[in-house]
C-alpha cells in the first residue's frame, strides 16, 4: 500500500525517477512477435505486437528522413491486416477497424497514461526510446466475417512483407476455448480447424 | 474360388488359426485402446478447467501458475495483494472474479479458501458445473465443502468436524477453530476432488490468534467472537477471472501482465494447459510406440505359424500343383489366408475394444475421473486397421515365397 502514492507521483513526473522505484522491463526478443486472435460470433479481434527490428530493421529513434519514411511505410502496411494475415475468401471478412502505431517499452507499460494522452509527439517517442533502447509496433484490428467458421486457416504473408520477422507466438480464443500456436517463417500457415 | 479355398484351408486348421487371430485381435484392441485412453486423457486434462478466461497470480511462469492454482501442485512464489485484486475486480472488462487462497492443509489434502461464487463459476468438462452429492455449500464461517476423494479417503460425512493444519506439512493444527463438513461434492475427475473448500474469511479466521507464523500461547479467541470480527484478507493466492466479452480477453491480459504496482501474471487456462501437455505429452508417444510393438509382435507370430504350417502342407501344395495350379496361385493363396486372418483379427479386435469400453467406461470414470467416449471408429482408426491387414499381407510374403519355391522343386512324392 505504501508504494501506491509514490507510483502515482512518479507517473506524473518523470520516467527516470520511476526506474528507481520499481524496475521492470518486458522480455523483448528480436524476430519474435505476439499475435492474439479472438473469435466472437461474427467478429474477429486481432492484436499484434512486434519488435521494431522485425518490422523496420532498427529500434533507435527514427531521426533521418529515411528512417522516418520507413516507420511511416511500416505503419501503413500494418494498417491493412488482410494483406498480412490472409483469411480464406469463403469467410467473407472485412475490416471494421484497424490501427497501427510505434510505441516504446516505457510507454506501453503504462496503458492508462498512453491511452489518455492522445497527443504524443515524436519528441516523446525519442525520449522514451533513448532510455529503453527497444521499440515495438502495436496494431489492433477488428474484422467482421459473414462466414467466420470458414476462417479456419490463416496464411501469414506477414513474413513476406517484413523480412526480419521470424516467428509469431499466437494465442487464440474461440467458443472452443483458448489455445496457443507458433507460426514460423518456413511454415507461415495457421490451422485453426480445431478451434471451431 | 481361391477365396473359398483359402477360407476352407483356414477352417481346417481352426485351432492354430484361431489362436493367431486371437493374438492379432488382442494386439489391435490394445493399440486402439491405448489410442482411446490417450485422447481421453488429453481431453480430460484440457477439461480440468473451462469457462474461466484468465487465471491471475504472482508473476512467475504460466505453467507454474496453472499448477498451483488449478492442480494444487507446488506453491505460489508470491501472493496477490488484496488491493491489486480489488483493482482488477473493478476493471470494466471483468465480468466476475473468484479469489483462491491456498496454504493450509487437512491431512494429505489442500485447503482452499474461496467465495461461494466459486461453485457457480468453476466449470469442468466443457461447461459442467460442480454438483453437491450431499449437503449444501458453506453457510456458516466454519463450514467446509469437501471433494469426493477427500470424503471417500477419510470417510467423512455431513456434519463431521474437521481440524485444519497450519501450512502444508505441519503438526500444528488450528484446533481452536474446528470446521464442520456442510457439503460433499460429486466426483469430477479434477483436482477439486482432493480439495477441502472453505470460505475466504475462514482462512483469515483460523489465523486470528496466530502472530508471525506461530500460535500465540494462552490466547484463544472464541468462535463467536471471530464471527463478529471483520475478516478482510490481506492477500489471496490467485484469482479466476471471467471477462464480459471474449474480444476483451487479450487487452485485460496484457494490462495485468504490465501492471506496474505489482508484478502480476494473467494466463489463458487453455494456453497454459497446452504448454503443460507438451511437457507431459512425451509419455503418450511412448505409449503409442509400445502398443505398436505389440501389433508387430502379433504379426511376426502369425508369420511363424505360417512357416511352421508349410511343412505339413507340402503334400497339399503338391496336389494343387498336380491339379494345374501355378506356383503364383500357391503364393496368392498363402497371402490371402494371412490377410483373411488379419482382417478377422482386426474386426474382432474392434469388437473387443467396444465391449471393453462399454464395461470399463463407468468404472474408469469413477475411479480415475477419466471419460472415455464411445464413438464410431474414426478415420484414423480405420486406417490403423487397414494398415494392420496390409502389414500382414506383406509379412506373409516371406513364408509364401518359400512355399512358392518349394512348390516348384517338390514333386508329387514328398518325403515327409
Amino acid at each position: 500500500m505504501k508504494t501506491l502514492p509514490l507510483v502515482a507521483i512518479v507517473v506524473v513526473t518523470a520516467t527516470s525517477a520511476f526506474a528507481e522505484e520499481a524496475r521492470q522491463v518486458d522480455a523483448h526478443e528480436h524476430g519474435v512477435g505476439q499475435l492474439d486472435i479472438a473469435f466472437d460470433g461474427n467478429q474477429i479481434a486481432i492484436e499484434l505486437h512486434a519488435p521494431g527490428s522485425d518490422i523496420v530493421g532498427f529500434e533507435y529513434a527514427a531521426e533521418s528522413s529515411d528512417d522516418r519514411a520507413a516507420v511511416d511505410a511500416a505503419v501503413a502496411k500494418l494498417a491493412v491486416p488482410l494483406d498480412l494475415f490472409v483469411l480464406p475468401a469463403a469467410a467473407e471478412c472485412s475490416v471494421v477497424q484497424a490501427s497501427a502505431e510505434l510505441e516504446s517499452e516505457e510507454e506501453h507499460a503504462d496503458e492508462d497514461h498512453a491511452e489518455n494522452d492522445e497527443e504524443h509527439t515524436e519528441a516523446d517517442h525519442a525520449k522514451h526510446e533513448e532510455e529503453s533502447g527497444h521499440t515495438e509496433f502495436h496494431a489492433e484490428y477488428l474484422l467482421t466475417c459473414a462466414q467466420p467458421d470458414a476462417a479456419s486457416e490463416i496464411t501469414f504473408t506477414y513474413f513476406e512483407t517484413f523480412p526480419n520477422a521470424v516467428e509469431l507466438e499466437v494465442q487464440v480464443v474461440s467458443d472452443a476455448g483458448a489455445n496457443a500456436f507458433e507460426v514460423e517463417r518456413n511454415n507461415p500457415k495457421l490451422d485453426l480447424r480445431g478451434m471451431f | 474360388m481361391i477365396l473359398r479355398l483359402a477360407f476352407g484351408s483356414l477352417m481346417a486348421r481352426a485351432l492354430t488359426v484361431g489362436m493367431t487371430i486371437l493374438a492379432i485381435a488382442l494386439s489391435v484392441a490394445l493399440f486402439l485402446g491405448v489410442e482411446k485412453v490417450r485422447t481421453g486423457a488429453k481431453a480430460s486434462f484440457a477439461d480440468t478447467i473451462s469457462g474461466t478466461d484468465l487465471i491471475v497470480g504472482a508473476r512467475s511462469g504460466s505453467v507454474q501458475l496453472l499448477l498451483y492454482s488449478v492442480f494444487r501442485i507446488g506453491n505460489a512464489t508470491n501472493n496477490l495483494t488484496w488491493e491489486s485484486y480489488q483493482d482488477i475486480a473493478e476493471r470494466p472488462q471483468v465480468d466476475w472474479i473468484v479469489p483462491i487462497s491456498l496454504g493450509d492443509s487437512h491431512r494429505q489434502f489442500r485447503v482452499m479458501g474461496t467465495t461461494a461464487e466459486f461453485f457457480d463459476r468453476y466449470k469442468y468438462r466443457s461447461g459442467q458445473s460442480l454438483e453437491l452429492s450431499d449437503g449444501a455449500i458453506m453457510s456458516d464461517l466454519f463450514d467446509t465443502v469437501i471433494g469426493a476423494d477427500v470424503a471417500a479417503t477419510l470417510g467423512y460425512e455431513i456434519n463431521d468436524p474437521i481440524v485444519v493444519a497450519h501450512g502444508l506439512a505441519s503438526f500444528t493444527e488450528h484446533e481452536d477453530q474446528p470446521f464442520r463438513v456442510s457439503g460433499i461434492l460429486e466426483k469430477t475427475g479434477t483436482p477439486v476432488d482432493r480439495t477441502v473448500i472453505v470460505s475466504l474469511k475462514a482462512i483469515e479466521a483460523i489465523h486470528v490468534d496466530w502472530k508471525s507464523g506461530a500460535k500465540t500461547s494462552g490466547m484463544s479467541t472464541a468462535a463467536d467472537v471471530i464471527r463478529e470480527m471483520e475478516l478482510q484478507p490481506q492477500a489471496v493466492t490467485a484469482a479466476l477471472v471471467g471477462v464480459k466479452g471474449r474480444l476483451q480477453v487479450f487487452g485485460l491480459q496484457r494490462s495485468i501482465n504490465e501492471y506496474k504496482q505489482e508484478p502480476l501474471l494473467a494466463v489463458l487456462p487453455g494456453v497454459a494447459l497446452q504448454e503443460l501437455w507438451q511437457i507431459v505429452g512425451i509419455a503418450e508417444t511412448a505409449l503409442i510406440a509400445v502398443s505398436g510393438m505389440v501389433v508387430i509382435t502379433a504379426l511376426i507370430g502369425m508369420m511363424a505359424t505360417i512357416f511352421s504350417s508349410l511343412n505339413e502342407r507340402r503334400r497339399e501344395m503338391a496336389i494343387f500343383r498336380a491339379m494345374g495350379a501355378r506356383p503364383r496361385v500357391i503364393l496368392g493363396l498363402l497371402v490371402l489366408e494371412a490377410s483373411l486372418m488379419a482382417a478377422i483379427g482386426a474386426i474382432l479386435g474392434l469388437m473387443f475394444l467396444y465391449i471393453g469400453l462399454i464395461i470399463a467406461q463407468p468404472l474408469v470414470d469413477s475411479a480415475f475421473g477419466l471419460w472415455l467416449p464411445i464413438d464410431p471408429p474414426t478415420l484414423r482408426e480405420v486406417w490403423v486397421l487397414l494398415s494392420v491387414i496390409a502389414a500382414s499381407a506383406i509379412v506373409s510374403l516371406v513364408p509364401a515365397l518359400r512355399a512358392y519355391r518349394l512348390s516348384l522343386a517338390d514333386g508329387m512324392m514328398v518325403k515327409i
